[in-house]
């Protein structure tokens, strides 16, 4: 519970929408105030149950679509009640409200709201490229496992992979002017199912671009029908 | 007190729609679910008897009342209720259609009873923003079983499938049983009296259900296709609402969802659901406590 895990990409929290995603099984209803916060809630209005994502973004506030209650950024208090419109909500009526931030354009969520500043492993302040976020019918254990076995860093190299922790891998190559890392965070969706978020550092040079992400797209699509594959394998033997 | 089903004897031993008689007609033979039982249900074409049989054998309780095919799975303890409406020969009754929903048939009675979403979910039609404030009404226990909400009203831009301009409309709720709630609502031309609504909810799991709507309307400009139109056009926004409600039972204990005063009738829905031992399509007071 206590820790950081990568649940979004930054840019899929475009001003006045409601993104929906789930960690650990818990459904997560994420959207960026107007100041540009983010805020990452239970996807789930106090009052009745219905997920709040199908709600309304007012920029200030997120209006369930049942009966208009409506929550206040930061702090996911009620503060407005249509059927009772003069009246002073509750302080019980309020979202369940999780830690979020983000880090190299991706929405980190910890469950527990106390958690720390996270600390993500980078090498230096370089820009980085995002790659493609992959979703993984698979547990969190298994990715990294495949993952451990080796990955092609570029169509020539083998990375070295570190592992940082259950959730996070470096996967590195070259040394000086010529280092690259990916990093791996993985987003525990269920038990059985992970979302890789993944970066290159130092970003990739505008004119390699398209290379580059197609190269990786394609590491990442052997190592998801690898994972998968071994998995369902498993489940036969069991 | 439950049964060799394991099923609570309030909802075992009582009456429930399984289909549209309609339907059944038109189909001759029709699948379907009750309780989490696999009902067939036939109907001989030569002298139109309506039978039903689960696992093989016949259901000994079978009936055709209001347009709909009712089955009780265990022994009737009483008689499917009673809608006096329906049998003044001046009133249209008609059926208003089945709509299987991907929820606790609870949450559907629940949600039929409900004032507050009237403006957000039917805007334009049975609410409208900035109408939104619900006035205090009372809840009272039903002398047979269930509770009565009375002195609702609700400022309603199209209450009826003929109006087209908007007034304050006075409302009556009952919940007849767990799985059976009624309405009455002013009618737009005769204000003193009422056109009826009723949702027959059909437990088909614990957590779905087949809505089947009953409307007895007085005899002004209305039809069925009307009638039936008006009626799933406005299921069909309440739906994706309650299709998105977690969980997917109905939570009995009072600190799982907090009410506000305009809850009043659902908060006492709970609370007489819980008293009368239902768990079906629930999830009772003392299993939310648990750790």
């Amino acid at each position: 519970m206590n820790r950081w895990y990568p649940v979004a990409r930054s840019e899929e929290l475009v001003p006045r929408h409601i993104a929906q995603t789930q960690l650990l099984g818990q459904e997560i209803a994420l959207w960026r105030d107007d100041a540009g916060a983010v805020n990452a809630w239970e996807n789930r209005c106090p009052h009745r149950g219905v997920r709040l994502s199908i709600g309304s973004n007012t920029g200030t506030d997120l209006r369930c679509r049942y009966h208009g209650f409506r929550f206040a950024a930061g702090s996911g208090r009620c503060n407005f009640i249509p059927a009772h419109p003069s009246q002073k909500p509750a302080g019980s009526m309020h979202a369940v409200v999780y830690a979020a931030v983000e880090r190299y354009r991706y929405v980190c969520v910890s469950l527990d709201p106390r958690t720390d500043e996270p600390e993500l492993p980078m090498p230096g302040n370089a820009a980085a490229t995002s790659l493609r976020s992959i979703f993984v019918e698979a547990p969190a254990a298994a990715v990294v496992d495949q993952l451990s076995r080796g990955y092609r860093i570029d169509a020539a190299t083998e990375a070295v992979l570190t592992g940082e922790d259950h959730f996070t891998l470096t996967a590195a190559a070259g040394s000086g002017e010529r280092a690259q890392v990916v990093l791996f965070l993985l987003q525990p969706v269920t038990q059985t199912q992970t979302v890789i978020h993944a970066l290159l550092c130092p970003a990739a040079a505008a004119a390699d671009r398209l290379a580059v992400l197609r190269h990786h797209n394609a590491q990442m699509t052997m190592l998801r029908d690898a994972v998968e594959r071994s998995c369902a394998a498993a489940k036969r033997r069991a | 007190m439950t049964n060799e089903s394991g099923i609570e004897s309030v909802l075992w031993d009582d009456w429930h729609v399984v289909a549209e008689l309609a339907r059944l007609e038109h189909a001759g033979r029709f699948e379907t679910m009750l309780l989490g039982v696999p009902v067939t249900l036939e109907m001989d074409r030569a002298s139109g008897r309506v039978g039903a049989r689960s696992d093989g054998a016949d259901i000994a309780s079978v009936a055709v009342k209001y347009g709909f095919v009712w089955i009780c799975l265990g022994r009737p303890a009483r008689a499917i209720v009673e809608f006096d409406e329906c049998l003044e020969p001046e009133r249209l009754t008609a059926t208003g259609g089945s709509v299987r929903v991907a929820v606790s048939g609870l949450r559907a009675v629940e949600n039929f009873l409900d004032l507050g979403h009237l403006a957000f979910v039917h805007a334009g039609y049975l609410g409208e923003e900035p109408h939104t404030e619900i006035a205090p009404y009372a809840v009272d226990a039903r002398p047979g079983g269930g509770i009565i909400a009375t002195g609702c009203r609700v400022y309603q831009p199209k209450p009826s499938p003929v109006d087209s301009h908007g007034f304050d409309v006075d409302y009556v709720y009952a919940v007849l049983r767990p799985y059976i709630v009624v309405l009455y609502k002013a009618n737009p031309v005769e204000k003193t009296r009422q056109d009826m609504i009723a949702l027959l909810v059909q437990p088909v799991s614990e957590e779905s259900c087949v809505a089947h709507i009953l409307t007895c309307y007085l005899p002004h400009e209305i039809h069925p296709p009307t009638v039936r139109r008006f009626q799933q056009f406005i299921f069909g926004q309440d739906r994706p609402i309650l299709e998105n409600q977690l969980p997917k039972r109905l939570p009995l204990d009072p600190r799982a969802e907090i009410s506000v005063r305009a809850d009043g009738s659902s908060a006492a829905y709970r609370r007489w659901l819980g008293a009368s031992g239902v768990r079906f399509g629930a999830i009772p007071a003392s299993d939310a406590a648990a750790p």
